[in-house]
């Protein structure tokens, strides 16, 4: 519906209705009802007829005296005249209120009050009221139903340069988008991968997967943050991290992704033939990693693994010296785990730490300001981003 | 957050050609109008009801744990009729959840312990929270979050929830591994 329309029905839908007592929207139904003929009374015809009924609170449009109707369409124009009685809301006429002095003489309560019996069940809630505040009735015989409110889909533009950001489509159950930038697909993706237990004042090493979203190769650099608002210490690594181009096609290839172009360390190419080898998967090779790094007992073996194959992996990975003051890449295509050490300072609180993700951004997209005929690719730039991640608490 | 590994044993699952993974544990009732279209994990004690009608599961859906999943029926004058029950792609249902929906579209998420009721339609990308009773015949908007009881839109999803969903149900599907018992 164009928004001309929607102003013109008042953002209401022209078919749909809400239930008055509990707003979930209403369903017709039908019932047939035997009707006797004038001249001849032994012969009876049934005919269908229609009213409306709520799934969630058994509210029907019988309950405040509609009477069913004999079609589908009928029953809603009708319906509709019957709604939209009462005061008009088009143009409501604003009179200004003039002040009242306080005094004394009130009219005394009406003696309904006292003498009639309270029935909770047909006093209308404020929820319900507030909802049709032209009516605000206070008798549930009151409550009509109303036209459900229109949801509405919205495009997004950049502040600055008032670019398209999202713009979906018009269709209004589609969930495709004319035009959708969105971060997600520029930006480096960084979740948690593993993290150990963490104890007060004890270094263990958290792992951090770095994935790259863009088809291009991006450099990333991780710096130190000046002053902190973490609870817990992490040493920063200060090397320049290299991740490969996302290669959608991936998944549908058998291949691995030849990854030996980033010299990441000479130890790890150990890791990856074992990883071939008994085709482990990556985050299982950080589990032994980090676990070798306290005592770890296997208490499982994976499939397809010999038993020898395991105490090869873990004694590989105890070769390396995790302790120095190094990050250990562990590479698969598009994606880079990182070990973080980090010291907790807390013992109450989550253990949060901070660092400045600093990456190359090549701005492919066309752009509206750059004039089309310049050919030369854009320039790189170094974006800046500052992340704070939750670890959680730490153990006792 | 990466997903951390689920080890399953291998004796409790049966793997099928497409890559579904259907626990031994669950009941899969009239397995002969059960679709599931490859990479979809069905967890342990999960009922899905294909004697009522037919159910379609698209690629990579995971039906949580305890989960009914039941085509809905609604009453004629003459007798009661059963609809089928279409789940799209990229579709994941959490824990102990009793799905009576119509339709299920694609990249939609159920929490954990939901109520679906009779002949909802769940439209692409939009989100239930736990513990949420949807009320029968309710229509759920793309981008939308549900939650409550009686489940009521509270909230909006980005737009890049496709991309998410994807990841999310591509990333348990790889890290949902077989191991072997210790002998």
């Amino acid at each position: 519906m164009p928004s001309a329309e929607a102003k013109l029905k008042k953002n209401r839908c022209a078919n749909c209705l809400d239930c008055p007592s509990c707003n979930h929207s209403l369903t017709t139904r039908a019932t047939s009802v035997a009707l006797t003929d004038a001249k001849s009374p032994e012969k009876k015809t049934t005919k269908k007829v229609y009213y409306l009924a709520c799934g969630l609170c058994r509210w029907t449009s019988r309950d405040i005296g509609l009477t069913d109707k004999e079609s589908l369409v009928v029953d809603g124009r009708n319906m509709k005249t019957t709604m939209q009685k009462g005061p008009k809301t088009d143009e409501p006429e604003v009179t200004p209120v003039s002040k009242i002095p306080p005094s004394e003489e009130v009219d005394p309560l009406p003696s309904k009050f006292y003498t009639q019996p309270l029935v909770l069940e047909k006093v209308t809630t404020l929820a319900q009221r507030l909802n049709r505040p032209e009516f605000a009735s206070n008798q549930v015989e009151g409550l009509y139903p109303r036209h459900k409110h229109l949801v509405i889909k919205r495009s997004q533009r950049c502040r600055d340069c008032e670019h398209n950001l999202s713009k979906p489509e018009y269709n209004p159950s589609s969930i495709k988008f004319k035009i959708q930038l969105v971060a997600l697909q520029h930006i480096p993706d960084i979740r948690i991968y593993l993290v150990p237990k963490l104890h007060h004042e004890r270094e263990s090493i958290v792992t951090i997967l770095l994935s790259n979203p863009s088809q291009e190769p991006m450099e990333i650099q991780l710096e130190a943050l000046n002053d902190p608002p973490s609870t817990g210490m992490l040493i920063v690594p200060s090397i320049e991290l290299a991740l490969a181009a996302k290669d959608i096609t991936a998944e549908f290839d058998e291949k691995v992704a030849d990854t030996s172009q980033y010299q990441d360390n000479p130890e790890l190419g150990n890791i990856e033939t074992i990883k071939e080898s008994y085709s482990l998967t990556v985050s299982l090779l950080f589990a032994l990693a980090v676990l070798s790094y306290g005592s770890f007992t296997f208490s499982f073996f994976l499939e397809g693994i010999p038993k020898h194959g395991t105490v090869h992996i873990v004694e590989t990975i105890l070769k390396l010296d995790i302790t120095a003051n190094e990050v250990y890449p562990v590479r698969s295509g598009h994606k880079l785990g990182v070990l973080f050490k980090v010291t907790p300072q807390t013992s109450e609180a989550d253990v949060v730490v901070c660092f400045k993700l600093k990456h190359k951004y090549h701005n492919n997209s066309p752009s509206l300001r750059s004039p089309p005929d310049e050919e030369s690719s854009p320039e790189a730039i170094w974006l800046e981003h500052e992340v704070h991640i939750n670890l959680g608490p730490t153990s006792p | 957050m990466e997903l951390p590994d689920r080890f399953y044993m291998k004796a409790e699952f049966i793997e099928t050609a497409s890559g579904n993974k259907v626990s031994k544990k669950s009941v899969l009732c009239g397995s002969q109008n059960i679709v599931l279209n490859g990479k979809s994990i069905i967890c342990n004690d999960c009922i899905v009801r294909g004697d009522l009608a037919n159910v379609r599961i698209g690629r990579y859906c995971v039906i949580g744990a305890r989960s009914v999943i039941r085509p809905p029926f609604k009453k004629f004058s003459k007798g009661v009729a059963f609809f089928p029950l279409h789940i799209g792609d990229h579709v994941f249902i959490d824990e102990e959840c009793i799905i009576n929906a119509a339709q299920i579209g694609s990249y939609v998420h159920i929490g954990k312990n939901c109520v679906i009721g009779r002949r909802c339609v769940l439209k692409e990308c939009c989100a239930i929270g736990d513990n949420v009773y949807l009320p029968p015949e309710t229509v759920v908007p793309p981008f939308t979050v549900i939650t409550g009881n009686p489940g009521k839109p509270t909230g909006e999803l980005p737009e890049c929830t496709q991309d998410l969903m994807v990841d999310a149900t591509k990333g348990f599907y790889q890290h949902f591994l077989p191991v072997q018992e210790v002998k």
